[in-house]
């Protein structure tokens, strides 16, 4: 477990160098049709490789050239992508505004490079795999590519232990990031996103502090009310996970399916990470490696220490210091 | 204290009712090139072939000989990959992986005994090129860092799993004649079979 920890704690650490990589790396491209079937192209953030290496391709009936797109009589339906997402380059919003109709989003990121159009025309069972294939992509890659989830839910699973205390408590984490999911991504609340980050990192300290708090002999609260501190945290976290979902400005009508495959997705990847970490713990204890149990202060500082690292980056953000 | 808490309850309620919707994602924390790091050595053939012989290796011997590849394998990675990084130099390494499987295998089939320094000092050389190998992977756009921290919990977290489940499988108090034992044996007979064609396949390109 010890191992397990300088592991974790060594990967996490590296992960402040991706803050800057990842930064601005959302690009949203504006397509505004001018008249039938002819749009024209802006981006109105520009991703960081720049708008000029961003590799797009439309629908093969479709004749793309920069800020024009043509696509006749057909419209533009089909399938779009983007070759080159990557690092620095992580996700992309396609908006589309026709001439007559709603404004549709579409989100392309690294883990799911081509979207389907849908066009203004009822959903078709092509389109809903499409958007189902995307949503839950995205969800998957969101929780995964989060440190700070991870590292939140990776102390959960330290103080809690193995067993049936852990199923509740994720149970509940589960159940509070899915309310506040819903209630942040239809507008019932809304939270500004500096404030919210530092809060997650606030989280994350608390954690630390009740693994050290437990490595003392006292039963701090999450030791003793692990549901309750999982679902209260599951709640600010669900925020953080809709802010994803509500910057990418999906169409009202697709918001209930695209907010299930999002959160499907993220308890796939939330799932995935609990089993392997508790593999891991039986592979450690077959093995014999060295275990610190719950009396180690060593991952309750570790986690402490780089949730206050981010805390106090985060919390210069909100005092718009950076 | 009462009257400090209801403070700090209406400032979050007002905080909750009087913003607007947040509006980016939550990009404060992001793994990125850390698993594309972890991924491609388990899309590559030779990694995973020779990883999982290692690992079955190592528990096939116990746990006593296992515990210092924990370390020592993704330890060995990381220096592999940051060599080849800082020296420029990037090779597939394809001989050199087939002859290390046919020598993995054939030491599982034979159920030999080694030394926990030998074994411990053949995976660190073993992950050094195999490391080296991978940093043929690394783009300029890559995040290094995260590249070869990816790289290096992949290996740990295969080959601790491996040989925990190898171990697992065969039981402390192996019988080298218990079907158990005969099943991992004939495991690595195949992969030492697979590590020929694959020093063929090589010599053949």
């Amino acid at each position: 477990m010890r191992l397990l920890a300088a592991w974790i704690v060594a990967a996490t650490l590296l992960a402040p160098a991706a803050i800057l990589a990842h930064e601005s790396s959302l690009g949203v491209l504006e397509l505004r049709e001018v008249r039938q079937g002819a749009y024209v192209g802006r981006w109105t953030m520009e991703p960081t490789i720049g708008a000029a290496r961003v590799d797009l391709r439309a629908p093969p009936h479709c004749f793309l050239h920069m800020p024009q797109l043509e696509c006749g009589a057909k419209g533009l339906v089909g399938a779009m992508t983007i070759g080159n997402l990557g690092s620095r380059m992580s996700a992309a919003l396609i908006k589309i505004i026709p001439l007559q109709g709603e404004t549709r989003s579409y989100t392309i990121t690294s883990a799911n490079p081509t979207v389907s159009i849908l066009g203004s025309e009822a959903p078709t069972l092509e389109s809903w795999i499409a958007l189902g294939a995307t949503y839950l992509n995205y969800g998957v890659d969101h929780i995964l590519l989060g440190a700070d989830h991870l590292l939140f839910v990776f102390g959960l699973i330290w103080i809690v232990g193995v067993g049936r205390r852990l199923v509740s408590t994720i149970t509940a984490f589960t159940i509070g990031h899915s309310i506040s999911l819903a209630a942040a991504a239809f507008g019932v609340i809304g939270v500004p996103e500096r404030p919210l980050n530092a809060c997650i990192a606030l989280s994350i300290v608390f954690v630390g502090v009740e693994i050290v708090k437990q490595r003392r002999g006292e039963a701090g609260l999450t030791a003793r009310y692990p549901w309750a501190v999982a679902g209260g945290f599951g709640l600010v976290h669900g925020i953080g996970f809709a802010s994803a979902l509500a910057g990418l400005g999906i169409e009202r009508r697709l918001l209930p399916a695209a907010l299930g495959f999002f959160n499907i997705g993220v308890e796939i990847g939330q799932l995935a990470f609990v089993l392997l970490t508790l593999a891991l713990i039986w592979a450690h204890r077959r093995l014999g490696a060295v275990l610190p149990g719950a009396r180690d202060p060593l991952p309750g500082y570790a986690i402490g220490s780089i949730a206050a690292f981010w805390f106090i980056g985060r919390l210069l953000r909100v005092l718009a210091i950076d | 204290m009462m009257r400090r808490s209801r403070q700090a309850g209406v400032g979050a309620l007002f905080l909750l009712l009087s913003a607007t919707n947040a509006k980016a994602h939550i990009l404060g924390a992001r793994l990125g090139d850390f698993y594309a790091g972890a991924a491609h050595p388990l899309t590559d053939l030779k990694d995973v072939t020779l990883w999982v012989a290692l690992g079955m290796l190592a528990g096939s011997l116990g746990a006593k000989q296992t515990r210092p590849l924990l370390l020592l394998f993704p330890f060995g990675l990381a220096i592999g990959v940051t060599s080849a990084m800082a020296l420029n130099v990037t090779s597939e390494g394809a001989l050199f992986a087939a002859g290390a499987l046919v020598l993995l295998g054939a030491l599982l089939a034979a159920a030999a005994p080694i030394p926990v320094v030998a074994l411990g000092g053949f995976a660190l050389v073993l992950a050094m090129m195999r490391g080296a190998a991978n940093a043929a992977a690394i783009g300029p756009e890559t995040n290094r860092l995260l590249f070869v921290a990816g790289l290096s919990a992949a290996g740990y977290v295969v080959v601790t799993l491996v040989s925990a489940a190898t171990l697992a499988f065969r039981g402390e108090m192996a019988d080298a004649r218990a079907w158990r034992s005969i099943a991992i044996r004939a495991l690595g007979s195949w992969l030492a079979a697979l590590g020929l064609m694959m020093g063929g396949l090589a010599l053949a390109s």
